[in-house]
């Protein structure tokens, strides 16, 4: 199910298992999405509405996967649902003190030219550990809007669903250009998503 | 590691979306940026072991995670008995429901003799709200005063269990012995999700990886795994047999599976799970899920209990279920040693296995009998609302699921009759 109308936007919640996908979901939709402590709880998909500004998004909450190449038929679920609908925009969810297998999926998704944005989820988790996400500098890298969030205490949660409209293309060679510290290509596009303009 | 081609879909989509050139990496050259993204991002604390570490270890450990996996196991079935059966059932719904509600009801409800009298009250000499099986006297007490209390607590257990992040642990532990019946450890999470209900638990079997495994699974679950429900009212009315019931599901469980995984092509991986770190369960959520779970029940159970009254009423007067009874009567008290009567509870229990059981405990039997009906009314086939969702999941399966079914209640019906005959019971 497409966008019908020109402010309706569909919005894919793509991450690892048991990264908080359901919980962000509940708590940007108001929907009931069965949330527990294990990976595999979500196994079909959810769809909620989002109101924010004075747009609608249609969110899916969408089981887990480890990658874009399913092992069990929950991952084929997910896999499907990104093929289904090339139109849509994808929220990656990561768990923030698991941020490296979170970014191979990332990269995957961002790779099939879908309007991105990551929600590194449970901050609160990796503060007690003490891990320190630099999610300035990791969305600058990646030239998509990156927000930390807590979905448990609704933490980032807001920014988030106003980010929603800011989800843009990543382009996996401009990120491979930052990481070797060229400067941006000059010309070409007038902005590199949320990397480094400031907000608007 | 392969170069992904790029599928046609996305990327012609990408170039719509905005001209940028869809890419395709190798998965090394994956995991190299992302370390590269991960070391300019990430900066890890210093690690040291919390107390949800250290008990997380201890349940996981076979040593100390099998005593700790029992007394859980003791613990929630104490509550469960406690709760649902004596506090509720017994102390409260009883007294309601065999002390007002029925005496009420035979009051009122004119002329005891007519069949309306018979569907919706039932039998006029009945002093409890059990054996009358009328849609309003045994209808409601089974639905409301023994299952629903029965549920209520379950579901809120099952919950802490699964918020609080001990079932990944359970499947790491359960694994050796999984393996053994063609499954793995995580296969215990749909197998506890089935003693809730067996219709999110079909669902969930999607988290195993072959076709082979979730065939196993969905068979046997189907087979040997009583759901919520149905656990409440075998409280109720056999509290003395629920542990011998339990001995001979638990037999065929891990018997009929082990057979199945030889029997079945397909293979069975190792896992690798992904273990959560244990926190305490989230009261919103807790409150969220047992609501959920609660009005999935009294929206779809309670009408189906008491359309099942209704009908089997129905064909008792039409004398369908009589003659039924006659005809299986070779079978029933040949081959399985239960009375012809138990066909009655057969019908019952495609609807509703709570009922079924309800059902049962009105008919004059032995123990031997009373344990044998009871093995055979769990397994002899899906309730229709676990039928459907095995639908959906696929058709093929659900077919073999249904030849594996039938084969196994003939089989194992006349294997109990054999050992209870040996046994001298039967």
């Amino acid at each position: 199910m497409a966008a019908n109308g020109e402010d309706v936007t569909t919005v894919l919640m793509i991450g690892n298992p048991n990264v908080g996908k359901s919980a962000l979901f509940n708590r940007m939709t108001g929907a009931n999405a069965v949330v527990s402590n294990y990976p595999g709880t979500t196994v079909d998909f959810t769809k909620g509405t989002l109101i924010e500004g004075n747009r609608t998004y249609v969110i899916i909450d969408v089981p887990g996967t480890y990658s874009l190449e399913p092992r069990d038929a929950a991952e084929e679920v997910a896999v499907r649902m990104l093929r289904h609908r090339p139109d849509a925009t994808v929220m990656i969810v990561l768990d923030a003190t698991r941020i490296e297998r979170g970014l191979y999926l990332a990269l995957e998704v961002m790779e099939l030219g879908m309007p991105c944005i990551l929600a590194v989820n449970m901050i609160d988790a990796a503060h007690e550990k003490q891990i320190t996400v630099d999610t300035a500098e990791l969305q600058r890298l990646l030239g998509v809007p990156v927000i930390p969030t807590t979905a448990i205490s609704g933490e980032g949660v807001r920014s988030l669903a106003e980010m929603l409209r800011k989800a843009r293309v990543a382009d996996v060679m401009d990120i491979s250009g930052r990481l070797k510290g060229d400067p941006p290509a000059a010309g070409g596009r007038a902005c590199f998503g949320c990397g480094g303009c400031g907000g608007r | 590691m392969t170069l992904r081609q790029p599928e046609a879909g996305p990327v012609s989509a990408a170039a719509d979306a905005g001209g940028a050139n869809a890419m395709f990496l190798s998965s090394d050259a994956r995991w190299e940026m992302v370390d590269a993204l991960a070391a300019r991002t990430v900066s890890p604390g210093s690690y040291e072991p919390s107390l949800a570490d250290v008990v997380g270890e201890l349940t996981v450990r076979p040593l100390t995670g099998i005593p700790v996996a029992l007394a859980a196991l003791y613990a929630f079935w104490s509550i469960f008995t406690s709760f649902a059966g004596t506090l509720m059932t017994d102390g409260f719904m009883v007294k309601i429901f065999d002390g007002y509600w029925l005496p009420w009801l035979q009051s009122v409800w004119p002329d005891p003799a007519s069949w309306h009298y018979f569907i919706f009250v039932g039998n006029p000499l009945a002093d409890n709200s059990l054996e009358a099986f009328g849609v309003l006297t045994s209808g409601f007490f089974v639905s409301i005063g023994v299952v629903l209390p029965a549920v209520l607590i379950f579901y809120l257990t099952m919950t802490i269990l699964e918020d609080s992040g001990y079932l990944p642990r359970l499947a790491v532990l359960m694994d050796t012995f999984l393996h053994k019946i063609g499954l793995h450890g995580y296969a215990i999470v749909p197998a506890i999700l089935g003693l809730g209900c067996n219709v999110p638990a079909v669902t969930a079997t999607r988290i195993l990886e072959t076709k082979k495994q979730r065939f196993i699974m969905m068979t046997l679950l189907a087979l040997f795994i009583p759901c919520g429900a149905q656990l409440g009212i075998m409280m109720a009315v056999i509290p003395e047999s629920v542990g011998i019931v339990f001995l001979c599901l638990l037999i065929g469980f891990g018997l009929f599976g082990f057979i199945l995984s030889r029997l079945i092509p397909g293979e069975n991986p190792e896992i690798l799970v992904d273990v959560p770190a244990y926190h305490w369960p989230v009261k919103e959520y807790v409150a969220q899920k047992l609501w959920n779970r609660t009005k999935a029940f009294l929206r779809e159970a309670i009408p189906f209990v008491l359309f099942g009254i209704l009908l089997v009423n129905l064909l008792y007067l039409g004398g369908v279920i009589p003659a039924l009874a006659d005809l299986l009567e070779p079978v029933f008290v040949v081959w399985f040693g239960v009375p012809k009567e138990t066909a009655g509870p057969l019908i019952a229990a495609f609807l509703r296995k709570d009922l079924a059981i309800a059902q049962l405990s009105n008919i004059p039997m032995t123990p031997y009998q009373l344990v044998a009906s009871v093995v055979l009314v769990t397994i002899y086939f899906p309730c229709v609302a676990t039928f459907v969702v095995m639908l959906r999941e696929g058709w093929r399966e659900l077919l073999a699921s249904i030849a594996v079914l039938l084969t196994v209640v003939f089989i194992y019906g006349g294997m109990i009759h054999g050992i209870g005959i040996l046994l001298g019971v039967a």
